[in-house]
Formats: structure tokens, sequence, C-alpha cells
């Protein structure tokens, strides 16, 4: 069998948003791919395949699922067809995520100093008093150039229109950006041509622009200022991403256990005494970040890090107090912040969505519970979810017993059909789900994004649901240039 | 307008060389004009810089680091502080105006943190058993009196049975407990009949022996009371607030307040002495306590030696509170 008759087999539903097919034609951006595609014979292409998972394993690309009792070194699936954005496509996404950032930074800073946004009524202060991750320490605590979001992982997703629709803003410490660099590398070994020949734009710039802004942190106006990157261990999730950024980096991997806090300063233990550290890019999450402060039996933080960083002696990225700001009932708030803070309209839609503490939102998700989706407003990986349409009654009764004990921690959306994108599987073309998370990185110079992103993929046919944690895939995304 | 002169000790001692000390102290008392702070001398060992900065609800806290190898951390507070009696509130305006005044100001900061429940399971049970609809038909001022009268007559004050980290939950189980846990209590009390209501830590000095919470830090009350203000109810010893109470800090529950806490690494074993006394200018001085050191529980529940000396030096971060 040809590759030809692959793509012939390849099924779209007539409701959802292709992006490689639309009424049986290929679409421009996709169609060199499928002419280099319409080439190869069926066991080149099962070799390419077998290429990239060897690869995969001999690099140790792994993400962990913590329930899939597969052990910490599980590796990310990869789908060897990229993902394909066009320039007017990735314009759009990047000014709107520019706009997106700029508002939810200047709200950051405004919920932890003046709080003119709620003295003015546009978000509840309700809303904020009543989020576990609204940290009062942070209360009147200068930042450096008033950045509070330095790294953001903003997920996009696509509906049966073809729109792209905001679904999550991840501003404390998204993952995956490692995933997007790698999966670049392995398309560059097994498909060596196709990325010149379709002026596919390079996100290998992402180490360096991150390095850059990390440096310009610095409180010590010095040379070389010591910049770590503090990781949670090697149980963590994303521990492959952690080594893979310090090596990019050329920084220090580091876990709490190896800094000290003396005289509000943060220092490494090195074999060569104390080093002072002046920039942390930590991957461990607030609520463990100083146990002097927050959560006292952490043994992953730095006790008195929290003292350092608000003399100013340390920088801290992301921020500490985020939470606030990616919420996902706080989330329906930012077209608004967007007017507020920028008198703009917002570029890129929100995806609708109900805040169950209000009864009128609660009572219409519980009379159509079977067509939306219901999340907790804290939780992120697609933990403690719920598909509506995918769930027994019994398991539905239950979760509205939950929801109604404590309805600010849950949200409703639509259930929303993602676009979906060919996957090469068991030798055939399938269409699965998949969503979008470019990287933006803001620096004292402005927010660059680099021109990609992780797509992730739902590997089970028709499922909706592509978190990494729940063990979906990712794909090579590329952006075109204009 | 007394003046007192506070002593205030907390040691901690080791079995072994410790190291990497991260230290957070409240325990500089609230200047306004009702108390005075004329002087205060702080010593620690080792004289580390203490950084002191305001939180959140406006309290002074001081942080310092003790990063060598020790075996003795010892605060050490002297004050001298001068009181000024306030006046109770009046109660002339009608209760409905006032129930209807803290029913506006509900979603206000800062009075929105201090109506919010602090985890606690217990509250509807709370309601049920002090009929908390007596309450709504009187003023503010007299269902806070009355709670408080009712903690202090429903509670037994027993040392040794709760900690710090007691949740209210479990003190109305026992109904039984020390200022601290008669002060949160208090606080889930008023905070369901609709009156804001913050928790205080400070130090109680009586001119005369015989009130609870001598010796000690000690913790109450106070409450929002309209066309007024913050007024202080000590549970403990039944009584309002005027000028024999000195406050350090106001927070939503003790953990915002706590006067004392630390982390450091080495040995789970350690000892925490806490003394505290007052003496008066007036010529009333009582011994000085603070030389008298009580021996606190350890919170770490490990009261026994350990005798591997591998699990002993393992690095493992210890709480001090």
């Amino acid at each position: 069998m040809q590759a030809t008759e692959l793509l012939r087999n390849y099924y779209v539903d007539t409701n959802t948003w292709d992006e490689m097919y639309r009424d049986s034609s290929v679409r421009e951006q996709y169609q060199r791919v499928v002419a280099f595609m319409q080439q190869l014979d069926l066991e080149e292409l099962n070799k390419k395949e077998e290429l990239a998972k060897r690869l995969f394993m001999s690099q140790g690309i792994t993400f962990t699922v913590y329930s899939s009792g597969e052990g910490i070194e599980k590796i990310f699936p990869f789908d060897i067809i990229p993902r394909i954005i066009t320039a007017t496509e990735w314009d759009h996404i990047e000014k709107g995520i520019k706009q997106r950032l700029s508002a939810l930074n200047l709200f950051l800073k405004d919920v932890y100093h003046n709080q003119f946004i709620l003295k003015d009524g546009v978000v509840p202060i309700e809303m904020i008093y009543s989020c576990p991750h609204y940290l009062r320490e942070m209360y009147n605590l200068p930042v450096p150039y008033d950045l509070y979001v330095h790294i953001a992982g903003i997920d996009l997703i696509r509906n049966n229109d073809g729109s792209f629709y905001i679904l999550e803003d991840n501003l404390r410490t998204p993952s995956g950006v490692s995933y997007m660099l790698e999966n670049r590398e392995i398309t560059k070994r097994i498909f060596p041509d196709l990325l010149p020949q379709n002026n596919v734009r390079s996100v290998i710039e992402y180490p360096n622009i991150l390095h850059k802004n990390l440096v310009s942190l610095s409180p010590r106006q010095i040379a070389n200022p010591t910049i770590v990157l503090l990781t949670p261990g090697i149980y963590n999730s994303a521990y492959f991403e952690h080594t893979t950024l310090a090596r990019l980096m050329g920084v220090e991997l580091v876990e709490g256990r190896d800094l000290v806090v003396d005289n509000h300063r943060v220092y490494m233990k090195t074999t060569f005494g104390l080093q002072q550290v002046d920039v942390i890019y930590r991957r461990v999450d607030d609520e463990f970040l100083d146990p002097l402060t927050f959560n006292p039996n952490s043994v992953l933080g730095v006790s008195g890090i929290m003292n350092a960083y608000r003399k100013g002696n340390v920088a801290i990225v992301n921020a500490v107090g985020n939470g606030v700001a990616d919420d996902k009932a706080i989330y329906c708030y930012v077209p608004d912040m967007i007017r507020y803070y920028l008198n703009e309209e917002p570029i890129l839609k929100n995806v609708p969505t109900y805040r169950l503490d209000n009864p009128e939102h609660r009572e219409y998700v519980f009379n159509n519970i079977t067509n939306m989706v219901v999340k907790k407003t804290n939780e992120s990986g697609g933990y403690g979810m719920l598909m509506g349409n995918n769930t027994s009654d019994e398991e539905i009764r239950e979760y509205c017993a939950a929801i109604k004990k404590d309805p600010r921690q849950f949200i409703a959306q639509p259930i929303i059909s993602l676009s979906s994108a060919p996957c090469y599987m068991q030798g055939k073309l399938q269409p699965r789900r998949v969503d979008l998370r470019p990287y933006a990185l803001c620096g004292p110079d402005g927010i660059e994004i680099v021109p990609g992103g992780l797509t992730r993929v739902a590997l089970r046919e028709g499922s909706l649901v592509v978190n990494s944690s729940q063990g979906g895939g990712s794909k090579d995304t590329w952006v075109l240039s204009a | 307008m007394p003046q007192f002169k506070i002593h205030h000790v907390t040691r901690y001692t080791y079995e072994v060389p410790v190291r990497d000390s991260a230290n957070q102290i409240i325990l500089f008392p609230v200047k306004d004009e009702f108390q005075t702070v004329l002087k205060q001398d702080l010593t620690i060992t080792g004289e580390p810089a203490v950084d002191i900065y305001k939180d959140y609800y406006g309290n002074e806290v001081g942080s310092f680091m003790f990063a060598d190898a020790h075996t003795e951390l010892k605060i050490d507070s002297k004050i001298e502080v001068v009181t000024q009696p306030r006046p109770l509130p009046t109660d002339s305006v009608p209760k409905e105006e006032q129930w209807n005044s803290l029913q506006a100001i509900r979603s206000q900061v800062p009075f929105i943190d201090f109506l919010k429940q602090e985890s606690c399971d217990v509250v509807d049970e709370i309601k049920r058993d002090t009929q908390v609809g007596q309450y709504l038909k009187v003023t503010p001022l007299t269902a806070a009196q009355k709670l408080n009268e009712y903690v202090y007559q429903e509670f037994q004050y027993i040392k040794g049975v709760t900690s710090v980290e007691t949740t209210p939950d479990e003190i109305w189980k026992l109904k039984a407990g020390v200022c601290q846990d008669f002060a949160h209590i208090l606080l889930v009390m008023l905070r369901m009949t609709g009156i804001p209501a913050r928790y205080v830590s400070g130090y109680i000095c009586p001119n005369h022996n015989g009130m609870r919470g001598e010796g000690a830090t000690h913790a109450w009350v106070e409450a929002y009371i309209p066309n007024y203000g913050w007024l202080g109810l000590d549970p403990t010893n039944n009584c309002f607030v005027k000028d024999l109470h000195v406050r350090l800090a106001v927070g939503r529950s003790f953990s915002d307040c706590s006067p004392v806490k630390g982390t450091y690494k080495g040995t789970s074993n350690h000892s925490l002495e806490v003394g505290v006394s007052v003496s008066y200018e007036d010529g009333h001085v009582q011994d000085d306590h603070a030389t008298v050191l009580t021996a606190q529980p350890n919170t770490n529940g490990l009261q026994k030696s350990d005798e591997n000396s591998y699990r002993r030096y393992l690095e493992m971060i210890q709480q001090q509170q």
C-alpha cells in the first residue's frame, strides 16, 4: 500500500475543524508535506516512526503520568506528522497572547498593591479573597520591573468554525517547552529536508531568550550573576524538562537542599563553599517554596527564601502568587481586565465559562451537565475534571454533591469540539484532537513568543482530553514564515 | 496610664548541633494611640541581622537566619510599653442599623478576611448549641459580650490538652484549652453571627496575680463594632480589653500571628522553653519569671531520643514552633 492510500482513508468528522483537510482537499499549508508523504512508501514511513521512537528512548524524553503505574520514566508519546500553523494564524495568536499577558501582569501588580480593579468592582473582591493562591505574603512586595509573569504557557483550542479560543492561562510553572524543542530536533532527524522547504520558523532561540531575561533580573549588577533552576527532583513529572532547560541555558540545576538562606541572601552550596544566588527559575510550586512562610512540611523548598525575595536580594521566576491570575474562575474576568487596563477589545476569545458559585449558572450547568466539562478552579493537568458526556450517572451525582459543598472551587464550560490533526497510527493516518500551547517570555524589554509551541494530542479516538498528565501525546508544531 | 516592663524569653536547645536555621518573630508591640513603646531590646544568639517589615495585616514582622552550627537559640525581648484605657462603645445606635452596617461591609477589605470561617466543620453544630438566633436579636456589642461569656463558661481552662495546631473542630469537642483555643472558638462564633473578628496575640499584664495567661504570651479577640471600631474581648478572662493587655499582632488566626517560628536542619530532638514576666512602674514588681523558663511540648511528637545516630543526622528540615 502506498502512502497515498493512507491519505485517502483519512476520515474527517463533519462537525470538526481539521487542521489538514477541508472539504476533502488538503489545505495549502499542508500541501508540501502531503506531497512528500505521497512519494514515500509505507515502509519508509514506518522506519521513520521507528527512528523517532528510538530517539525518544535513547534521549530519555519522558513525562511522568503519576497514575499510569509505569514508573517515573515514561516516554512522552510523539507523533511524526507535524501540526502546521500559517503566518496569518500565528500573527493573530501572537498579538492576542501579548495583549492578554500585558493585562494579566498589570492585574497581578494591581491585586498585590493598590487593588484599583477591586475598588472599581470590575473583579469581585470575594473572587480574589476566596482564591487560595491569593498570597497575602505578596502584598506590597516589590518585584523587579513589576514583572510577575516571566514565562507563560497559554493553552489555545480551535472550535469547529476554526477560530482560536483561550482555554487556560498557565502563569505559575507551565511545563512542556522542552518537548517543543525536542520535537523539533526529532523532526530535523527524520524529515531533514521538509523544514527548509516549508519555511518553518525556528524555535531554537527559546533557551537564549529565557537566559537573557533571567540575567536581566539579577539584583547584583555583575557580569556573571548566578542563575539556578530549582527543581522538586526526579519524582516530578517534568524532571526531564528541568534537566534539559538547565543544560540548554548553562545554569545550575539545584534542589531545595542545595540552597541555604543566610543574612537574607540565598546561597548555593558548592564544593568551593557558598556561592550567592541571584536569580532562581523555580519549578517548585508556591506552597512548597518556603517552609518558613508557607507549608511547613515541605522538604522541596528553601526556608527563608521569601525574606530574601522581599529584600530584593534574589529574583524568583515566575513571581510568587501568580496563581490568583490563572485561577479558572478568575479566568472569566480576563476579557474585562483587558478592557480595564489596556482599553482594548480582547483579540482572542475566552471559552464561555459558568461559575458554579453563581446559583443561576449552577442550575444551568446541572441541567445540561452531559454537554459540559466541569473543572476544579485550582487544579491543573486535567486532574479532578469531569467530562459530562462520558461519565456514569453515579459519578455525576457524586461530583455534583462535591460542587454543592464548595461551589467556588468549580467552573463549567460547554464541551468544545477541539480541532483534529492527522496522526500516523498503526500504519494509517487518523484524525486526533489537538490543542496548542505556545510559550511566551516576558522580560524588561517586552514579550517574546517563540514561533511554535507544543501541540498536545488526545491519543484515544474521539477523546477530547489532551493533557500530558492524562497520557496525551504531542506533535512538532510548525509556524510558517509569511 | 499603666506602664509595663515585659521580659519575654524563648529558648530552643538541641541535643546535637543544628544549622541553617531561618526564623520569623512577631514580637514588636503595635504602636498606636492606645499603646506607646518606650523601649525594646532584642537579643538573639549569634546576633544575626533582623529585618523588619510590615505584613499584610500591618504587623511588624522580623526575620533572621542563623546558618552556623549551634546547639541553642535564645530570643530575648525586653520591652517597656505604656497603654491608654479606651472608653467602651456607647451602643446608642438602634440595633437594626448596626447589623445593617455590618452587612454592608461584608465584602470589603479588610473585613472580608475576618468574616471567613477557617476550615471549621462544626459551624452548624455551634450555631445550634449556642442558639445563634438569640444573638441576632440584640446589638452586636451585646452579642459579642454574651458570646465571650459563653466561651468563658462552657470551656475549661486546661493547659497541655491542646497545641498550636489544634483546630476549632477539636476544641469544640474537647470543650477545653488555653487562651489561644478560647480565642479561636470565639472567632468562629463571632464570624457566624456576621461580626468581623480577628485574632490578637500579646501579653496580659494584671497588677495582681490571678489572671489566666500570665507567664506566657496571651491571645484574645477583637470584634468589629459599628460606629466604634475594633473592640478587644478576652474570653479566657471574660472581660473587655482595657489597658492591661499589650498587643503584638492581629490576624485571621494564630498562624498569622505566631510570635516565634522557625525551621532548621538537623536532629528532630529539640526542646523549647518560654518565659514571660511583667513588672510595673508603680513599684509593684513581680519576680522575673522570664528567668524561669517553662518547657513547651514538642510539636514534632518525638520525645524520645533516637538511638540511631545515622537517622539523627539525616538532614530533615525540622519545624520549631
